[in-house]
């Protein structure tokens, strides 16, 4: 039944009013918002306490070694982030973690997806088989990768070395080489998620579009640009802000093969920021770089929401 | 299969060991109810640890609960406790390095007093003083009772210089010369390993070797001197060592990957902890069994003979209730003794303390390289690494610098220069 015919709200703004007795539209509202209070109540307790906690402690100078000494310093901590070299280079290396993983992971994961759009067994198989990265822990990943590339005794890294793919102190060393390699070990664990839920996009579009699109007589590279991708776009966006996210706050792979290392060649935000957190206990300097890293992240989201929604509109 | 007499043998050592006189410490004491937490770095002593622990419920009635963890967490986790007074440990053990900045907080109980009140029941004269001083004491306090030593040997292979007509180096100078002449790239033989890779890892090595060329990374007043010539000088004979005598890939090593290449028998040198030089002759485990000796680590010419050394106290939380702090002492005192610390390295916890060890025959028939480790306790310095509270930021600066310079990306005197200005900046 609709509001109109009730009579009682017959424009938005009036909608909005809550009149003396409860609306339908307001008893609606008052059911979901009772739906996703438990939800709310946690998300604000487990997530939003701590990081309005992390945003205050950033503008005071507080050290669990020297608790007593702790004081308002206002924006210090974020001056004494953009003042620090290595602090800078930990933001670049992120930025190009992110982008060169997430970018190569996204054209892979696409591929793939595409190659296993067809419902068949052998399809299935292999998409099991190729989930088998992303079910390892990334801390086993960088440690089965560091022993691989180990250039004196590693399997992988030996052979990189005799075929001339890599110097002698083998591509975790090489300054010039370390941020590309990790980029790389991060692709080969999560480009099958990103392919799964490329996949799970592709298996919604409409048959009937696509089966329209070949009528019409468009072919396969038509079809995938003119039908598909603009379909994929939704499925693509969850795709690219999830492993955006992840990928911008990568620690594990990079502490146990480089430790952010050689010199600062892959030193990130995270690995800048627990080394002040959890090696230094400087909350204050770990807090200013918490705050900076979810500052990157959202502005990065706003930048994939900011593309990915003209042209959702322009396929509406 | 083992003969039956030296099973024998170990079982009946084992049993009196822990059955009739346990510990003096704890003998009259009776803690009934009372749970000890203990928070245990995973070091080889650890297991052990946990394994002997329920003898002392036997003994004194309190249960200790061992929970093993690994170095950042062990850290984390005992700094929240005791920022936030949650008494979730009552023992932990504490690192040479920490000691500085647990003094300066105020963590840990100072033991001082306990220690001198219960001297005879201890036998302190029977622990080395330098371990005494360095894991724990700090400034006239003793933040923690030491536990488990380490030195820092030499250990070389000594079936590569048996082939090259080479006398193990007895100075610095000797073992550069030597760790050149068993080079060998095109055989893959390289003369000498260290940890390179950014870090904790490359620094805590290199302060090492600093202090055997003759570097400090502190002057006389306890200031920040990173950019001395001494120090300059010995990592540009560091980088050498790097770029003429080690496998290509030790710029990127840590601790795990440096031992890895001794016991692969890629490396005719590698100086490391104590700790892990039994392993070199199991077989399971390296390839070199049999090859490898352990000496102590050599100074430059005309240097007094001090040898690094490290390893862990036993601090007990300053929050516990009384009760638990008299507990946790009856414990630490029980563990350290004589007879059960025995024990703890009989069953390969590799973490010495006391003179007798060194001259127990059971010990000596097992761990032949014990006079080594003696030699290392008797002239021991526990201060190549400044253990102060600016400690982690002064290495941090230190591996990074250290790093930069071994894989080509700045020159030593540079390097040093930027790093000493960092360095100032914490001394302010």
């Amino acid at each position: 039944m609709s509001i109109l015919a009730h009579g009682q709200a017959s424009s938005p703004d009036e909608a909005a009013e809550p009149p003396a007795r409860l609306s339908y539209v307001w008893k609606r509202r008052l059911f979901l918002a009772a739906l996703a209070a438990p939800a709310l109540i946690y998300v604000v307790a487990v997530a939003g306490g701590p990081i309005v906690q992390g945003f205050l402690y950033s503008f005071e100078s507080y050290n669990l070694i020297r608790p007593t000494s702790r004081h308002f310093v206002g924006l210090d901590n974020y001056a004494a982030f953009w003042r620090d070299p290595t602090a800078r280079a930990a933001l670049v290396n992120t930025f190009v973690f992110t982008i060169g993983a997430v970018a190569v992971e996204f054209a892979l994961g696409l591929g793939i997806a595409l190659l296993l759009w067809r419902d068949d067994l052998f399809n299935r198989i292999v998409l099991g088989l190729l989930l088998i990265p992303a079910t390892v822990t990334p801390l086993v990943v960088g440690l089965v990768f560091n022993a691989l590339l180990n250039p004196d005794y590693g399997m992988l890294g030996y052979a990189l070395v005799q075929i001339g793919l890599s110097g002698p102190h083998g591509l975790l060393a090489d300054p010039h080489r370390a941020l590309l390699t990790l980029i790389a070990i991060d692709a080969w664990e999560w480009t099958p998620l990103m392919a799964l839920i490329l996949l799970a996009g592709l298996k919604t579009l409409p048959a009937d579009v696509l089966e329209a699109a070949a009528v019409d007589g468009a072919n396969a590279a038509q079809r995938l640009r003119h039908v598909v991708f603009p379909l994929l776009i939704p499925a693509a966006f969850l795709a690219l802000v999830l492993r955006m996210m992840d990928a911008f706050r990568v620690f594990d792979i990079i502490f146990v093969t480089t430790a952010g290392g050689p010199a600062d060649a892959t030193n990130t935000l995270m690995i800048y920021g627990v080394k002040q957190g959890l090696e230094f206990f400087n909350i204050g300097a770990a807090s200013a770089v918490s705050t900076v890293t979810t500052l990157c992240i959202l502005a990065m989201a706003f930048a994939l929401i900011c593309v990915a929604k003209p042209a959702k509109n322009r396929q509406a | 299969m083992k003969p039956f007499i030296p099973r024998l043998a170990t079982f009946s050592f084992v049993a009196l060991t822990l059955s009739a006189p346990l510990a003096p410490a704890s003998a009259e004491a009776r803690f009934d109810g009372v749970t000890l937490n203990l928070a245990s770095q995973n070091d080889q002593y650890a297991a052990v640890l946990a394994a002997l622990a329920p003898e002392f419920e036997k003994l004194a009635g309190a249960k200790v609960d061992v929970d093993i963890l690994s170095y950042p967490e062990l850290l984390t986790k005992i700094t929240a406790d005791y920022v936030g007074h949650a008494k979730g440990y009552d023992i932990a053990t504490v690192d040479i390095v920490w000691s500085g900045q647990f003094a300066e907080a105020g963590y840990t109980v100072d033991l001082a007093d306990w220690i001198k009140r219960d001297a005879a029941e201890i036998k302190v004269d029977d622990i080395y003083p330098s371990l005494m001083s360095s894991l724990g004491g700090y400034k006239g306090k003793q933040i923690a009772f030491p536990f488990a030593g380490y030195a820092n040997v030499l250990a070389y292979r000594k079936d590569l210089y048996e082939a090259a007509g080479l006398k193990p180096p007895a100075t610095m100078e000797e073992f550069v010369a030597d760790a050149l002449k068993l080079t060998d790239p095109s055989k893959k033989a390289y003369g000498f390993v260290a940890n390179g890779q950014k870090g904790p890892a490359v620094a805590q090595d290199w302060m090492q070797y600093n202090r055997q060329f003759g570097g400090s990374v502190l002057d006389a007043a306890g200031k920040p001197a990173l950019n001395s010539s001494a120090n300059v000088a010995s990592l540009v004979e560091y980088k050498k060592l790097f770029d003429q005598a080690a496998p290509p890939g030790a710029v990127d090593y840590d601790w795990g990957g440096r031992e890895e290449s001794f016991r692969q028998g890629l490396v005719a040198n590698m100086q490391t902890w104590s700790i892990g030089a039994a392993d070199y002759d199991n077989p399971k485990v390296s390839k070199i069994a049999g090859k490898a000796g352990i000496l102590p680590s050599p100074m430059a010419k005309g240097l007094p003979q001090e040898y690094g050394i490290g390893g862990w106290g036993l601090g007990v939380n300053a929050d516990i209730d009384p009760k638990k702090k008299e507990a946790a002492w009856a414990f630490i005192k029980w563990v350290t003794s004589q007879p059960i610390h025995k024990e703890l390295n009989m069953r390969g916890a590799g973490s010495y303390l006391r003179k007798s060890e060194m001259t127990d025959p059971d010990l000596l028939a097992k761990f032949p390289f014990l006079p080594v480790i003696a030699t290392s306790f008797e002239h021991g310095d526990g201060d190549f690494r400044p253990r102060i509270p600016q400690y982690p930021e002064l290495q941090d600066i230190i591996g990074s610098a250290i790093n930069a310079v071994l894989v080509g990306q700045a020159d030593p005197k540079a390097a040093m220069d930027e790093a000493q200005a960092k360095a100032e900046a914490l001394f302010k």
